[in-house]
């Protein structure tokens, strides 16, 4: 792999790491995993695959909300990005189909929304 | 599609949930006024408002309104969603609010990215300490920052660095002390986990600054994950010339390793980490000489905690001023808290300086899980004290908490409602600092172990009234002559309670009673015959069998024989069992 130099660091600094796409991130800290995280990951991975869907899975660290965990950011185009809380495989299919697929959102499931 | 979104939510827990009738009229409503496929009405499982009866939060606009009626739902509907009007009398305006710092990339970026992690601005302040500050003027803004060391203390960081820059030596160290051991504080293993990049680069600033060529990760070895991360981070850092020789193409080298704290809590202690890392037993000793001036190895040797390292990115990109316009007087930035106990929404906060700690555990927190009133607010684990409720509107910073009896510690803050003790609360952390003590001066060894066993006493009813004397005495000594943080604050709980629950401990004493029913020597279970359905369930979980009868006769416990682990009184749906 490349080492980077003072001008490759200012380059990439431009390109935003939420490109404005679709995406759903998995917080998979030790609290999330320890409250089910990597089951719900792998769920959305194989369900948008299973689907056909356009959605990018990703996963990210801790965003403090540890009695709602795991937490799961969703941001479609179109939507407000919001929080999922306490996401089981049934929230999870709940967000693909009416948040993802529907572009509606979920009932009863979120616990904060980010714009 | 919808152009706006109102987010429904009840949050007055006394009375039964009203959010689905309430969503139900306003969809009604919507539909009525043929708004419905315009706004979406979504029911929410938090709002981020507490205690305000209906709430509700109109999106994009941001709007939130608090205590609503049904009659509210047209004036909504007409004059907001219609007009784009705003209904004063209905306003809510959001009190305590979060500043992510430390936190800025947590639950954002994948901390397994390190192209993530640039994206967002990350090695950037490295570049500009590389390129165009250089030592001096990189320590300067620290300075102007007024950043304080996270770990507990509130050591100036930058005095830290100056101190071990102005040594001559033809070899330093910098060290991430990443070994949190505080019962229920998290913070750092959070940082680690969600953003390890942010850290590394503090410590390479670090070790620009004090021109160490070598660098630690000191972490404990309960971490696995985060142990795994930085590992990664740090692969990924070395890969692409962040780490190693001629970093960034400058002539700066350095290397980073990791070293696993086996579990002891005293290894947090600077002096004891690095005995820990050099190999030998892990017990502190007596400072000065302080590790800025002989540390590991007997060379110059910077100390920083996690949080600390995390902040130094964004003070450099940002610069020392913006930094210190944040927080208080003598107290600058942000402190991450990890908000743990009988609150609502237990989690990490990140909130400026200044802010009170009724904000921290009503605002944002959301209050008591059980709706109970809270007790008291306990910070900084072991080390700390017990802060009551009337006192919660003191603005927390280093010197405030200090004055309270407490301290700002780590981070860790737990909330306590009337079901808990405060003989047994000090009684627990005392345990744990016992426990942890590593017995090499004697007023922490035999001291912590004195104090202990009158606390016992007097959760047994054994007590007495002189006991507290004692207590305190040992207390002062055990503050004064300890070698270690661990031992000069272990009395800190004890203290606290003693200073604002003494009439809690003399009622233990003298009355051989526990108000919050924790202390079980203290608590009688009794059968109340009138309320008794004899449905038999407290008979049939009785672990030791010491309930008696049957269905025709009634049942009655037989005190001799109780072990008064509470199972009767947690299974009977009649509320036939009296705690006292």
């Amino acid at each position: 792999m490349s080492k980077f130099t003072p001008a490759d660091l200012e380059k990439m600094s431009k390109v935003s790491c939420d490109k404005p796409k679709d995406w759903i991130k998995v917080g998979m800290s030790s609290c999330g995993i320890a409250a089910g995280a990597d089951e719900v990951f792998n769920f959305f991975v194989e369900e948008v695959k299973k689907r056909n869907l356009h959605i990018e899975i990703k996963k990210c660290g801790c965003t403090g909300m540890c009695y709602a965990e795991p937490l799961v950011e969703v941001s479609v185009e179109g939507l407000p990005s919001v929080i999922y809380g306490a996401v089981n495989k049934d929230v999870a299919t709940k967000i693909l189909e009416k948040h993802v697929i529907s572009k509606m959102l979920v009932n009863d499931c979120i616990f904060e929304v980010l714009s | 599609m919808y152009t706006k979104v109102i987010l429904v939510k009840d949050t007055d827990l006394k009375r039964a949930d009203k959010t689905r009738e309430f969503y139900t009229r306003l969809l009604d409503y919507l539909r009525e006024a043929d708004l419905h496929e315009q706004i979406q009405v979504v029911r929410v499982a938090d709002i981020g408002v507490y205690e305000q009866g209906l709430v509700v939060k109109i999106l994009p606009d941001k709007i939130i309104y608090t205590n609503l009626q049904d009659t509210d739902i047209k004036r909504i509907v007409d004059l907001t969603l219609s007009e784009g009007k705003i209904i004063e009398d209905l306003l809510f305006k959001p009190k305590a609010k979060q500043c992510r710092i430390v936190l800025r990339n947590c639950g954002k970026i994948d901390p397994e990215s390190i192209e993530d992690y640039i994206a967002c601005g990350g090695y950037l302040a490295l570049k500009k300490v590389l390129g165009e500050l250089g030592q001096l003027k990189l320590i300067d803004e620290i300075k102007a920052s007024g950043i304080r060391g996270r770990g507990g203390a509130g050591y100036p960081t930058w005095m830290k660095w100056n101190f071990a820059r102005e040594v001559v030596s033809a070899e330093k160290f910098v060290i991430c002390n990443a070994d949190e051991g505080d019962p229920g504080a998290y913070m750092d293993r959070s940082i680690l986990e969600g953003d390890p990049h942010s850290v590394i680069e503090g410590l390479i600033i670090a070790a620009f600054a004090i021109g160490a060529s070598r660098g630690y990760f000191y972490i404990r070895a309960e971490y696995p994950l985060a142990v795994e991360r930085i590992e990664k981070a740090i692969r990924q850092a070395y890969e692409h010339g962040l780490l190693g020789d001629n970093i960034l193409g400058s002539s700066f080298n350095l290397n980073i390793e990791i070293r696993l704290g086996a579990g002891a809590f005293v290894c947090g202690e600077e002096t004891a980490l690095i005995s820990s890392i050099e190999g030998k037993r892990g017990t502190p000793h007596p400072r000065p000489p302080y590790p800025s001036v002989k540390g590991l190895w007997g060379k110059p040797t910077v100390i920083n905690n996690v949080e600390t390292l995390a902040n130094i990115p964004v003070i450099i990109s940002k610069g020392g001023k913006w930094f210190s316009q944040i927080g208080t007087q003598t107290s600058k930035g942000t402190k991450v808290f990890a908000v743990t106990g009988k609150v609502k929404n237990s989690g990490l906060v990140e909130i400026a300086m200044g802010a009170t700690l009724r904000e921290i555990v009503m605002d944002i927190c959301g209050g008591t899980l059980s709706g109970k009133p809270i007790k008291a607010v306990q910070t900084g684990g072991p080390s700390g004290g017990v802060i009551p409720e009337k006192l919660l509107d003191t603005p927390v910073d280093y010197e405030n908490l200090q004055k309270l009896g407490s301290i700002m510690g780590s981070g860790g803050m737990i909330v306590m409602d009337d079901d808990d003790c405060m003989v047994d609360i000090p009684k627990f952390y005392l345990g744990f600092c016992v426990e942890e003590s590593c017995g090499k001066c004697a007023p922490c060894r035999i001291g912590g172990f004195q104090m202990l066993n009158y606390l016992k006493k007097i959760s047994e009813g054994k007590g007495k009234p002189e006991d507290l004397v004692q207590m305190r005495r040992i207390a002062q000594a055990m503050q004064k002559a300890s070698l270690c943080g661990l031992g000069q604050t272990a009395s800190n709980p004890v203290l606290s309670t003693l200073k604002y629950f003494e009439d809690e401990y003399n009622e233990h004493i003298l009355n051989k009673h526990c108000p919050a029913g924790k202390c079980s020597s203290l608590v009688t279970y009794k059968i109340i015959e009138e309320k008794c359905k004899r449905c038999g369930i407290c008979f049939n979980n009785c672990p030791v069998k010491a309930i008696t009868g049957g269905k025709e006769e009634g049942y009655a416990i037989i005190q001799d024989k109780c072990v008064k682990c509470g199972q009767c009184f947690d299974v009977c749906k009649f509320k036939a069992i009296s705690k006292k």
